[in-house]
């Protein structure tokens, strides 16, 4: 918020002047306080869970010391190096299919002519958005079932007849998964874009379209660069969110024969503390603390990024 | 970001349709091709919503037999499927539990945000702090299993707390609702507090009324958010079926959609349950949210300039 700052110095308020004046508003903080720390800092202290043969009964402080044995475990198995993987590659696939098709939709949005037609393109690509993840992973189940009608829309084009979400071949979950987000997310997703494209000045557009430029060149050449730093922001706010966040529908849609391909972080540490496999919450909670690592990172180095490429740009 | 500062209308492209423009060949293609893409795009957004509706007024055997789209209900029109639902005390207590969820989380939720950005945006000595405390959690988390335990420590896995309480502190609300708080005048803040009224007042008088416009996007956030979640409930609930938001019903009834064939004398409209309760879960927000479009599209706007 730039708030012109006062050119004068206000008097030092002390301490007891301050709870004197104040107290009300620190009244009001207060509930939102308690609330956050007992909801989200005392679960911090909870990692230590991620160092010990944790038992429910024994508690955080009285359960057996193990040191890095369950981080051991964690990256000489095969399952949640597999769990690594893939979450690298939908994060990849994320990032840039994922990424470019809002914006895209986006130009395509702002080069319609008809107002009324744009707006009734743009209330039909928001639905998808307010639809349930669990009512969406069972539409997808059933359209890409043996005899769904995206299964047989494939075969028309040559591809095998089968049950694609049972399928565990390397590409084939990734792809899917990335592109149920798409579905759900470009018209939503573009908002963002139109609102910035919307801002470029109609003045450049006519000198150049007086200059002989054509539409496409137009778009290239000012309305991109123009909203560039907003898409560089975006990306790598995208970036930084996409590790930890947006895999619980996967825990909908895969199963027991496609965890090589399906499985995530997010997923591992469900499974191992709730899914059926014996609540093993040391391991769950070491797997969850390794991923709260990572996107920690991940956050601060991109909104470093984004402030040192997006002129002063940042997320917080 | 400048978005803020130049006052944007999404919608406001009359500059550019309104510039003297002399199409070519070209430029008509590419328009064309250009409606075409977007009508595609809306057509793929609604076909499976539509191809639900219109199974959820099928008949049920026939449904089963025949494949691909419904694009009209398939065999003869008939509501068996929303009977089942009526007949069925499961559905209905999800449906109840979804809505109580619903308003309890989204009220205190947004008790929490306005009482917290109101005074996370007052010039007081604590404030960075305040303000510091909330953000952190946004980047730093002690995951889900640390996060249970804590829950399970209060007592609250296995009822409804669980799923009224953790969904209602979210650091992001807060925030938005402090920038709300800050952009009121701030005469108006001053005026209110040399004429007598006390924090609690000016804020629910003077400035809440003010910072409404963000205030209603919070509450529509949380609505959604909270009607469409199930892995809280999947997390804390998993066994009591009397606590189950509809979603968790839905879950239920696609895994084991056709374990009604087994019997001998299979009844088929049993097979449009599935769509009926879809519809049932989908409809109020999809309904809705039309009359709210502009308030959201302006939400993920300001969201994104700061969030």
């Amino acid at each position: 918020m730039a708030r012109e700052k006062a050119k004068f110095k206000p008097p030092k308020v002390t301490w007891k002047q301050d709870a004197k004046r104040n107290w009300p508003v620190y009244a009001m903080y207060l509930p939102a306080f308690i609330m956050t720390v007992v909801l989200s800092y005392i679960p911090m202290f909870g990692i230590i869970m991620a160092f010990e043969d944790y038992e429910v009964r024994k508690g955080f402080f009285g359960s057996k010391w193990v040191g890095l044995q369950h981080f051991q475990t964690l990256f000489t198995g095969a399952e949640f190096l597999g769990a690594l993987r893939n979450t690298v590659c939908i994060m990849v696939i994320k990032c840039t299919i994922g990424f470019v098709a809002p914006i895209l939709f986006a130009f395509f949005l702002s080069m319609l002519k008809s107002k009324r037609y744009k707006r009734t393109v743009q209330t039909c690509s928001y639905l998808p958005n307010f639809v349930a993840a669990v009512v969406v992973t069972s539409l997808l189940t059933e359209f890409l079932a043996k005899d769904g009608p995206l299964t047989m829309l494939l075969t028309k084009f040559g591809a095998e007849n089968q049950n694609w979400l049972a399928n565990d071949k390397i590409p084939v979950f990734w792809i899917i998964y990335v592109l149920m987000g798409v579905w759900q997310g470009i018209g939503w997703g573009s908002i963002m874009y139109v609102a910035s494209i919307a801002t470029v000045s109609g003045d450049l557009h006519e000198a150049a379209a007086i200059d002989g430029a054509s539409r496409l060149q137009r778009m290239t050449k000012i309305t991109l660069p123009c909203i560039k730093p907003m898409i560089v922001m975006m990306f790598v706010l995208n970036v930084g969110l996409s590790f930890a966040a947006g895999y619980d529908s996967i825990l909908l849609l895969y199963m027991p024969s496609t965890y090589n391909v399906a499985d995530t972080v997010y997923t591992y540490t469900y499974r191992m503390a709730f899914g059926g496999g014996g609540n093993n919450y040391g391991l769950s909670a070491a797997s969850g603390l390794f991923q709260s690592i990572v996107s920690t990172v991940l956050l601060i180095g991109s909104n470093a990024l984004s402030k040192k490429l997006g002129d002063g740009n940042s997320l917080f | 970001m400048s978005l803020r500062k130049k006052k944007v209308d999404v919608n406001d492209d009359n500059r550019i349709s309104s510039m003297v423009e002399h199409p070519s060949v070209g430029d008509r293609i590419v328009d064309v091709i250009v409606i075409l893409v977007c009508a595609l795009v809306a057509f793929c957004s609604l076909v499976p919503m539509w191809h639900v509706l219109m199974s959820s007024l099928s008949d049920g055997k026939t449904l089963l037999a025949s494949s691909g789209v419904a694009w009209l209900p398939v065999g003869d029109f008939n509501l068996e499927g929303y009977k089942h639902i009526f007949k069925d005390s499961s559905i209905l207590t999800g449906y109840a539990n979804t809505v109580l969820y619903t308003i309890a989380s989204t009220a205190l939720g947004f008790f929490l945000a306005v009482m917290s950005g109101y005074a996370m945006s007052r010039d007081t000595k604590l404030k960075g702090f305040m303000i510091m405390a909330m953000m952190f959690p946004m980047l730093f988390g002690g995951g889900m299993v640390p996060t249970y335990m804590v829950i399970r420590k209060l007592g609250w896995v296995g009822t409804r707390w669980a799923l009224i309480i953790p969904g209602c502190t979210n650091a992001m609300f807060m925030v938005m609702m402090m920038n709300a708080f800050n952009s009121v005048p701030k005469e108006m803040y001053e005026a209110a507090r040399i004429d007598g009224a006390g924090h609690f007042r000016t804020m629910s008088q003077i400035m809440l009324p003010q910072a409404m416009n963000l205030g209603s996007v919070i509450i529509l956030n949380s609505v959604v958010g909270q009607w469409n979640s199930w892995l809280q409930a999947s997390i804390y609930v998993p066994n009591k079926r009397n606590l189950w938001p509809l979603q968790l019903f839905i879950r239920e009834i696609t895994a084991n959609n056709e374990n009604f064939l087994q019997t001998s004398n299979p009844d088929y409209s049993r097979y449009l349950i599935r769509y009926a309760v879809i519809v049932a879960a989908t409809l109020p927000i999809i309904v809705l949210f039309p009359f709210f479009q502009d308030k959201l599209e302006k939400g993920v706007i300001a969201g994104g300039v700061k969030g």
